[in-house]
């Protein structure tokens, strides 16, 4: 813990500072009035940027760099701001960028149909409901409720030492991953297939070579039609189709039944039944 | 052949981002008190469960994390609707989106949470009611008229 | 007569009350409602017959079966043969008391029904054996075997035919006294309840039944005591009976424990008619006789009213009249008597206990007999007066201590009176039942006078039993109370307790005395003097109804020519002496005792006449003179009052102690540990606001404490 602390300071800093900016911003428990915003966002903003500096920085290309700062930056502080604004409107459309952030961070993970899919899903259907909700419910905008919020302390610093120990987990020892042979992936956003390309700054204590070598059980043999393949490189809208509709054909029936029950339990619910909609 | 090595510093920020979604989302479930951004803030959770599902499946060059996340996706979709029209369903009962009016499960001598903070609290209910009004965007609405108890059948869920 | 209509009779006798019983309780609520006599009066009669037969046939059988003995151990060596047929064993003991040359018949049926309680004794644990101090010789059985057996000898059958014809025309009269009344079912099936468990009672063949049904009438007068339980002194008085009785249990079952532990049986056969280890006993260790002889005589304190026990008896009037007749006069309070009367081969072997037996027999007889001078309430003075007599049976049953070839007699002659005073006293409740019932419930004696024209067969019935009480010549009470007399003149004669015994009869002479003057005080305070009579019985006072006349009609006769009939043909005697323990003895007539007799009781009667008709102002006078003794036997001699101080007070005292450990003590260590999860609860309890975001936060928390304790193992 201790050696972590000293070779990754910045992980460190970044989480207090975020967590100082989030507690900021947050809707207080006691008053209804509301701090400046912009050293909270500030804050919460640097915080961000130093955890993900945490990461260390390996050799790769400007443009992906780029993208990713942006795209999570994005992400992160459009949620950190969507938790804690203070009206639901705003709290929604912090919420829409946050999902276009977290859609850039999918196409830098070699899912391009997934962002798609999530913007098309998230911006397209679910945004526009719930300001559709939003309008209908609360006209006022921020209400009394929004103003106050609650368990601020209690929630930002369970939630840190989570992160924290999340993020040492993963700093300290890394997860030893049993690499296939690689396929030919997608080229999306220039980023993909560069493992060789990065190392950690502060290379893992690895076991010394004297020390009896335990490696790790090989993996379970993956489900045949989902496994990456030069033909089908992982991201492929033809590998994830067999994926989909040949390992896990069922689950997707079952999704299917599972949004048309849904759907039928919206209708049966939402309606006023004094007024004989149901 | 396969070969073992450790996470590349891409994955290693990549999975981080992703815990520091699902971190928010929480925090935000926690700390809010209006029922729709509390539905908002588990799916920025959801987020945060679906980028690491993606970036697992890149670690693994599988197509699996992929095909999860569609199902995420889906639950989720099947999960906003349903809570929305909860929420509706509520929104009817108390005409506000406090979650603390719904405290009915609390022990019968603990003071209802919502009278504990009624003080200082403005009331939501506008005298506006039932005339179509756009949100108002842009500056917040400073001074609201505050009515007393709309329904006196259910005092319990005067909004606040 | 072949045993085969024996033991029908002997099943009859209890069953047919105890189906009235059942049936009345079962059906009379709804069903019979005011003909619920019917059974009660059926099953009586029937008892009564049987009884009669029995009476008549149990010598005879002995005298045909004599030799034909089959053992009770015998039967149960075979249980297998037992089951639900009743056997039928007419057994004749083969041991003759003691001090008797001549075999004498001793008939005896049993019928055994089964197995009660049958507790073998642990094998090859004679370290651990509770009569271990007993020479091996001696432990004939150690464990504990109660049969279920109905047992007949002379005295039960005498026991029985008095019983049930008591019973019977108390019933008679009941249905009549209590006709109209809303608990009528009820009545009837606590009726029919007692003479079961009285029936029972003389027919039980071990202690422990005995015991049983001994609790059985104690619970049965407790209801009936308490009939009209809205009445707080009727259930105050039931309370106060039954407490008192509990008193005299506890002696009597450590008397049985005693029994147990010294015979290693509870059965009669295996107690008194044992005379070899009686007198082993008698022998070795006088001490043990004499103790179980004091416990079981302090159960027959508590039964039959003895001093200081006998507060009960007088508050027990509570109850509806016919109940004090059948009850409280007649049957139950005499199974004292007929404990220490079927115990005579234990108290023989104990003169001190006998000693104690007639002294206290003698202070109850005289401290009842002067408080009952003074009593204005006429159901009072009877009770009081039963007291008294009781007494005098107790006085008598303990005049074997002078001479133990006395006992014979001495058991003859409380026996004796037991019988003729039940005829007599039952005559005299039920004419004091019928005063009462035509007064409009009123019993107070200065309320009313001169009765004898209004209520004319109720007078003349009085006047019976009152000359039966107070002694007058030829009828019931002079043969048994002469026969009293005679024994306690006879004990005073001889042995080394003669100055005792003495003392005892002067007591006696005195306390007869009494008797015939406070009996005709009330005869005369009710029947003669002007007419008078209270508001509450309206204008014209009626006359008993026929169902209450007959009845008393009946008792009537009988007490003028029962004790004639049984008392100098020697035939009770003759009847009595056959059971285990007696001895038929020489019976003379007493001239000298007789003399006495009709000399007191011609004395206490005249007084009476003198004092309440001749010169009705002196009796105010001589209470004013003699305050100090009016006031203490009007107020009963504060016994009520000593027994509060002395009792009462010292267990409310250690309740109210125990009461204070409980609540602060034992309640303080309960509610501490009580207050640990109240606290831990109010700490966590704010959870529980209803709030369901703190549901989530919980759940959150509980999450980041898992992720971090699986991280940090691994």
């Amino acid at each position: 813990m201790n050696e972590w602390m000293q070779q990754h300071p910045a992980s460190i800093g970044g989480l207090v500072l975020w967590a100082i900016g989030l507690l900021w911003l947050m809707p207080s428990g006691k008053s209804d009035k509301a701090r400046p915003g912009l050293p909270g966002i500030l804050l919460a903003a640097a915080g961000v940027v130093a955890f993900c500096l945490g990461a260390g920085r390996g050799v790769d290309t400007l443009q992906s760099e780029v993208m990713f700062w942006s795209f999570a930056l994005t992400a992160l502080v459009c949620g950190a701001l969507m938790i804690t604004s203070r009206n639901p409107v705003y709290g929604a459309l912090w919420f829409a960028l946050a999902t276009l952030g977290t859609c850039g961070l999918f196409m830098l993970q070699s899912a391009p149909f997934l962002a798609a899919a999530t913007v098309i899903v998230y911006a397209g259907a679910v945004i526009v409901t719930f300001l559709f909700v939003i309008m209908l419910a609360q006209q006022t905008g921020s209400a009394g409720y929004d103003r106050r919020g609650q368990f601020g302390i209690p929630a930002v610093l369970s939630s840190f030492v989570l992160l924290g120990v999340v993020v040492y987990e993963l700093q300290s020892a890394p997860l030893q991953i049993n690499r296939p042979e690689t396929p030919k992936v997608a080229e999306v956003g220039g980023a993909s297939g560069s493992r060789d390309g990065g190392t950690m700054t502060s290379p893992p204590a690895l076991p010394s070579p004297d020390a009896p070598i335990n490696p790790p059980p090989p993996p379970s043999v993956p489900a045949l039609l989902s496994r990456a393949t030069p033909e089908t490189p992982v991201g492929s809208m033809k590998g994830l189709g067999r994926s989909l509709f040949g390992d896990y054909l069922f689950a997707v029936e079952l999704a299917g039944t599972i949004l048309l029950v849904a759907s039928i339990g919206a209708i049966a619910i939402a309606p006023r039944r004094e007024e004989g909609a149901l | 052949m396969s070969e073992i090595t450790p996470l590349n510093y891409e994955e290693l920020r990549s999975l981080m981002v992703a815990a520091g979604l699902f971190v928010l989302g929480a925090i935000g479930f926690l700390t809010r008190r209006n029922l729709i951004l509390l539905v908002l803030s588990a799916e920025l959770m959801l987020h945060g469960v679906s980028l690491s599902l993606v970036t697992f499946g890149k670690i693994h060059q599988n197509q699996e994390g992929q095909a999860f996340t569609i199902f995420v996706l889906t639950v989720a979709a099947c999960e906003a609707g349903l809570a929305l029209s909860l929420v509706l369903a509520l929104y009817r009962q108390t005409h506000s989106l406090d979650i603390r009016l719904w405290s009915e499960l609390r022990e019968f001598d603990v003071p209802s949470p919502v009278s504990v903070d009624a003080a200082g609290a403005s009331s939501l209910t506008s005298g506006y009611e039932g005339i179509p009004m756009l949100t108002p965007a842009g500056v917040q609405p400073r001074e609201l008229p505050k009515t007393v108890n709309a329904d006196p059948k259910r005092p319990d869920r005067t909004p606040v | 007569m072949s045993q085969d209509l024996l033991a029908p009779l002997l099943w009859l006798i209890p069953a047919a009350p105890l189906l009235s019983a059942i049936t009345t309780a079962l059906l009379g609520p709804k069903l019979l409602k005011y003909r619920s006599h019917i059974p009660c009066w059926s099953a009586l009669a029937v008892s009564f017959a049987a009884s009669l037969a029995l009476l008549i046939m149990l010598p005879q059988q002995t005298a045909t079966t004599a030799g034909g003995f089959i053992p009770p151990a015998d039967l149960v060596a075979a249980p297998g043969a037992a089951g639900t047929d009743p056997a039928v064993a007419v057994a004749e003991p083969q041991t003759a008391a003691p001090d008797v040359s001549l075999p004498v018949n001793r008939p005896e049926v049993v019928v055994y029904i089964g197995e009660w309680l049958s507790l073998e004794p642990a094998p090859d644990k004679a370290d651990v054996d509770v009569t271990a101090d007993i020479p091996s010789k001696n432990r004939q059985r150690r464990g504990l075997r109660v049969p279920l057996e109905l047992r007949v000898d002379s005295i039960s059958s005498i026991m029985l035919a008095m019983v049930t014809g008591v019973s019977l025309l108390v019933a008679l009269f009941g249905s009549g006294y209590m006709h109209h009344d809303a608990g009528y079912p009820r009545f009837f099936a606590a009726v029919s309840m007692f003479v079961f468990s009285m029936c029972m009672l003389v027919m039980s063949s071990s202690f422990v039944m005995l015991f049983v049904f001994w609790e059985m009438v104690g619970l049965c007068s407790y209801l009936l005591i308490g009939f009209w339980f809205r009445k707080p002194s009727a259930a105050a008085a039931s309370k106060k009976a039954f407490v008192l009785n509990r008193i005299g249990d506890f002696g009597l079952i450590m008397g049985i424990f005693l029994i147990w532990t010294n015979f290693g049986t509870v059965e009669f056969a295996g107690v008194l008619s044992n005379t070899q280890r009686l007198q082993e006993l008698a022998a070795e260790n006088s001490g043990v006789i004499t103790l179980i002889c004091f416990c079981l005589f302090l159960g027959a304190m508590g039964k039959s009213a003895q001093f200081p026990l006998q507060v009960w008896l007088p508050d027990a009037m509570e109850g509806p009249t016919p109940v004090s007749a059948l009850i409280h006069a007649a049957t139950m309070v005499t199974a004292g008597v007929y404990l220490v009367a079927r115990c005579t081969p234990l108290f023989v072997l104990a003169p001190q206990a006998q000693l104690l037996v007639t002294g206290t027999g003698a202070v109850t007889a005289a401290l009842a007999a002067l408080i009952a001078l003074t009593q204005t309430d006429l159901k009072r003075v009877l009770a009081y007066s039963t007291v008294s007599q009781l007494g005098f049976m107790f006085m008598a049953l303990g005049c074997g201590a002078a001479d133990p070839n006395l006992a014979s007699m001495a058991v003859t002659a409380g026996m004796f009176h037991l019988f003729t005073h039940a005829f007599f006293k039952a005559l005299l409740f039920l004419a004091a039942g019928s005063v009462m019932h035509a007064m409009g419930d009123v019993i107070d004696m200065r309320r009313f006078s001169g009765l004898r024209r209004a209520l004319p067969i109720t007078h003349w019935t009085f006047l019976v039993g009152a000359a039966a009480l107070a002694g007058v010549p030829l009828l019931a009470g002079f043969w048994s109370k002469d026969e009293i007399l005679a024994v306690l003149m006879a004990a005073s004669r001889t042995g080394e307790h003669r100055l005792f015994f003495g003392a005892v009869l002067v007591v006696a002479s005195l306390t007869a005395l009494l008797t015939a003057f406070y009996t005709f005080r009330a005869y005369f305070m009710t029947f003669w003097g002007p007419e008078k009579f209270p508001e509450e019985a309206g204008h014209h006072p009626h006359e008993a109804t026929p169902i209450m006349a007959w009845p008393l009609r009946i008792l009537a006769v009988a007490a003028l020519f029962i004790g004639l009939a049984v008392g100098p043909t020697h035939l009770f005697g003759n009847t009595l002496t056959k059971t285990v323990g007696l001895t038929p003895f020489e019976a003379h007539f007493h001239l000298d005792v007789m003399a006495l007799s009709v000399v007191i009781a011609t004395a206490g009667i005249g007084l009476a006449w003198m004092l309440y008709v001749a010169m009705p102002r002196v009796p105010a006078t001589i209470a004013t003179v003699l305050k100090p003794f009016y006031v203490l036997s009007q107020g009963k001699f504060y016994l009520d009052e000593i027994l509060y101080v002395l009792v009462v007070l010292p267990l409310r005292g250690i309740a109210f102690l125990s009461t204070l450990f409980d609540r602060l003590v034992i309640d303080g260590i309960i509610d501490s540990i009580g207050t640990v999860p109240r606290v831990l609860g109010d700490r966590v309890r704010s959870l529980q606001g209803g709030v369901v975001t703190a549901y989530a936060g919980l759940m959150w928390v509980g999450l980041v404490v898992l992720v971090v304790v699986c991280l940090s193992i691994s």
